[in-house]
C-alpha cells in the first residue's frame, strides 16, 4: 500500500537558520487519523507547512499523495494543494466573500459550475449548522463558527487528506465538538485520511489513530 | 464608496494617458491637413532652356506631382509698346521656359535641397527657386509642434504609469490576503488575479468611454470653432468606430501589461 505521507530524514529549515526538524522519519497510510503534538515552538506547524508545500525540505525526501514536495513545480504544486484540504488556526477566510462563497472555493478552483459548488456548499454548511448564515460575511461570525466555516471549506472537494493545524486551538467546547466530530466523519465515512497539529489529543474521540510526537527537533512515533 | 476610489484612482491615469494620446493624434492629423493645404499652395519654378515634358521630368526626379509651363505671354506684352514687333518675336525665341513644378508632399528643407540638386544634375534645367527661406519656417513649425505634442505625451505617459503602479500595488495589499488563501487551495495564476484583470477592463473601458465623450464634444464647442476658423484649422472628426478601438486597445494593453508586472513581482516576493 502506498503511504499517503513518507518522509525520509527529513530535515526542514527557514532560509538558512538551524534546522527546526531534524533527519525526521513519518508514514502515514490512507485513511489513517494522525495527530502530531509536542510543545509550542517543537515544530508542529513548520511540519504541516512542508506537507502542503509551503516549505520545501532542506535535505531528505518528502512524499505527499505520491508527489516529492523537493524541488516541486508550481503547476505540480497547484494540482497537489486540489487534493488536499486545509484547516488553520487563525481559519484564514476570505473577509470579502460571503460565508457560502468561502466554502465554495475549493470547488471553484477545480472548476465545477456554480450549481454544482453553491449546492455542495449548502449541504456542508448545514453540516456545520450554519446555513442560516451562508449570506453573512466571516467578520460577521465569532471564532468557532468561522473555523466550522473553514472545516466545511476544507472538506467542500471530498479531499484525500485534511491537513489541520490547531484546528480547535481557540474554540469553545461546543465548535471544538463539532469540529472533531467532522474531522471523526471525514475519516470513516469519506475514506479521508486526517492530520492533525495540536496540544491536547480529545479523550472522547473514540477512534485508532496514529500519534507522533515532536521534541528538539526530532519526531517520535508513539506507539 | 472604497470600490468607487479604487476605481477612480485607475481611471485618472488611464484617462490622462488616452486624452493625451488622443491629442497627439489629433495633433498630426491637423498638422498634416494643414500641410496638404500648403502643399496645394507651394510650387518650385525652375527655368529651362527648351521644353521640358512632366513624364521626363518625374522619371529624373522623384517627389514631384505636376509641371506647369508658366507662360510668357504677359511679360511679353508688356515691352510690346517699347520695342518693336520683330525684336519681341526674337526675345520670344530667346526668352527661356518657366515652369512652375508641384509637390506630392509638403518637404523638408533637406528634400527640397535634394529636388533642386537633382533638377540642376538632369541638365533640363538651368535655375531653380525654392523660396526656401519662407518654406524652412512653416516647415520648423510643423515640426516643433510636432515635437511638443510627442514630448507631453511622453511626460504624461510617466505620470501615467507611475500612478498606475502605485495604485496596482494598493489593490495588491488589498487583495494580498485572498490571493495567498487561494494559493494555498492550489488556484493558478489566473484565477488568483482574476479580480484585478477585471477591475483594469472595467477601468479600460470607462476611460476610454470619457475621453471618446471629450474629443466628440470638444471641437463642437463655440470657442474652438471660432479658434479653428480663425486660425484656418480643419479639425478632424473624431471617428467613433477607428479612434475609440485605437484607444481602447492602448488603454487595455497599458492597463493589462501594468497589472501583469505588478502581480507577478508579488508573486516573487
Amino acid at each position: 500500500m502506498e503511504h499517503v505521507i513518507n518522509a525520509e530524514n527529513l530535515t526542514l529549515a527557514y532560509g538558512r537558520d538551524e534546522p527546526i526538524i531534524t533527519e525526521a522519519n513519518m508514514e502515514v497510510n490512507p485513511n489513517e487519523f494522525v495527530f502530531i503534538t509536542g510543545k509550542s515552538g517543537s515544530g508542529k506547524s513548520t511540519i504541516l507547512k512542508s506537507m502542503y508545500g509551503e516549505l520545501a525540505p532542506q535535505k531528505g525526501n518528502l512524499n505527499v499523495c505520491g508527489v516529492s514536495i523537493k524541488n516541486i513545480s508550481t503547476p505540480k504544486l497547484n494540482l497537489l494543494r486540489r487534493y488536499l484540504g486545509i484547516v488553520f488556526q487563525d481559519y484564514r477566510l476570505i473577509n470579502d466573500w460571503t460565508v457560502e462563497k468561502n466554502v465554495m472555493l475549493p470547488l471553484l478552483i477545480g472548476g465545477f459550475s456554480k450549481g454544482v459548488c453553491v449546492k455542495q456548499a449548502q449541504k456542508l454548511l448545514k453540516h456545520v449548522k450554519l446555513l442560516h448564515k451562508a449570506d453573512k460575511y466571516p467578520l460577521e461570525l465569532s471564532g468557532g463558527e468561522q473555523q466550522r466555516v473553514a472545516m466545511a471549506r476544507a472538506l467542500a472537494h471530498n479531499p484525500v487528506m485534511i491537513l489541520a493545524d490547531e484546528p480547535t486551538g481557540n474554540l469553545d467546547e461546543y465548535s471544538s465538538e463539532v469540529i472533531w466530530d467532522l474531522l471523526k466523519n471525514a475519516k470513516e465515512h469519506l475514506g479521508t485520511t486526517v492530520v492533525v497539529v495540536t496540544h491536547h489529543i480529545p479523550s472522547t474521540l473514540g477512534i485508532d489513530y496514529k500519534h507522533f510526537f515532536l521534541e528538539s527537533g526530532v519526531v517520535y512515533e508513539v506507539s | 464608496m472604497k470600490s468607487l476610489k479604487n476605481h477612480f484612482s485607475v481611471i485618472l491615469p488611464l484617462f490622462v494617458l488616452l486624452f493625451s494620446l488622443q491629442f497627439t493624434f489629433l495633433t498630426n492629423k491637423i498638422v498634416d491637413n494643414y500641410s496638404k493645404k500648403l502643399t496645394q499652395d507651394y510650387s518650385i519654378v525652375v527655368v529651362a532652356p527648351k521644353s521640358i515634358s512632366q513624364a521626363v521630368v518625374k522619371s529624373r526626379v522623384s517627389g514631384i506631382k505636376s509641371i506647369e509651363e508658366i507662360s510668357s505671354k504677359k511679360i511679353l506684352d508688356r515691352l510690346k509698346g517699347n520695342i518693336s514687333s520683330k525684336n519681341i518675336s526674337l526675345l520670344k525665341i530667346a526668352l527661356p521656359k518657366f515652369y512652375s513644378m508641384k509637390l506630392e508632399s509638403f518637404p523638408s528643407a533637406k528634400e527640397i535641397e535634394r529636388i533642386k540638386n537633382k533638377l540642376l544634375a538632369s541638365d533640363l534645367v538651368i535655375k531653380v527657386e525654392t523660396f526656401s527661406k519662407t518654406h524652412n519656417k512653416i516647415y520648423m513649425m510643423f515640426q516643433a509642434l510636432k515635437n511638443t505634442a510627442f514630448v507631453f505625451s511622453i511626460f504624461i505617459l510617466i505620470i501615467s504609469v507611475l500612478l498606475m503602479f502605485k495604485q496596482m500595488r494598493i489593490w495588491l495589499l488589498e487583495h494580498r490576503d485572498r490571493m495567498s488563501i487561494m494559493t494555498l487551495f492550489g488556484a493558478q495564476f489566473w484565477m488568483k488575479s482574476a479580480v484585478l484583470y477585471r477591475l483594469v477592463v472595467v477601468d479600460s473601458f470607462i476611460s476610454t468611454g470619457l475621453v471618446a465623450v471629450v474629443y466628440l464634444t470638444f471641437p463642437k464647442l463655440e470657442i474652438i470653432e471660432t479658434f479653428s476658423r480663425s486660425m484656418s484649422i480643419t479639425m478632424p472628426e473624431f471617428d467613433i468606430l477607428k479612434d475609440t478601438s485605437v484607444l481602447l486597445g492602448a488603454s487595455l494593453v497599458f492597463s493589462l501589461f501594468i497589472v501583469s508586472i505588478v502581480i507577478r513581482k508579488m508573486n516573487r516576493e
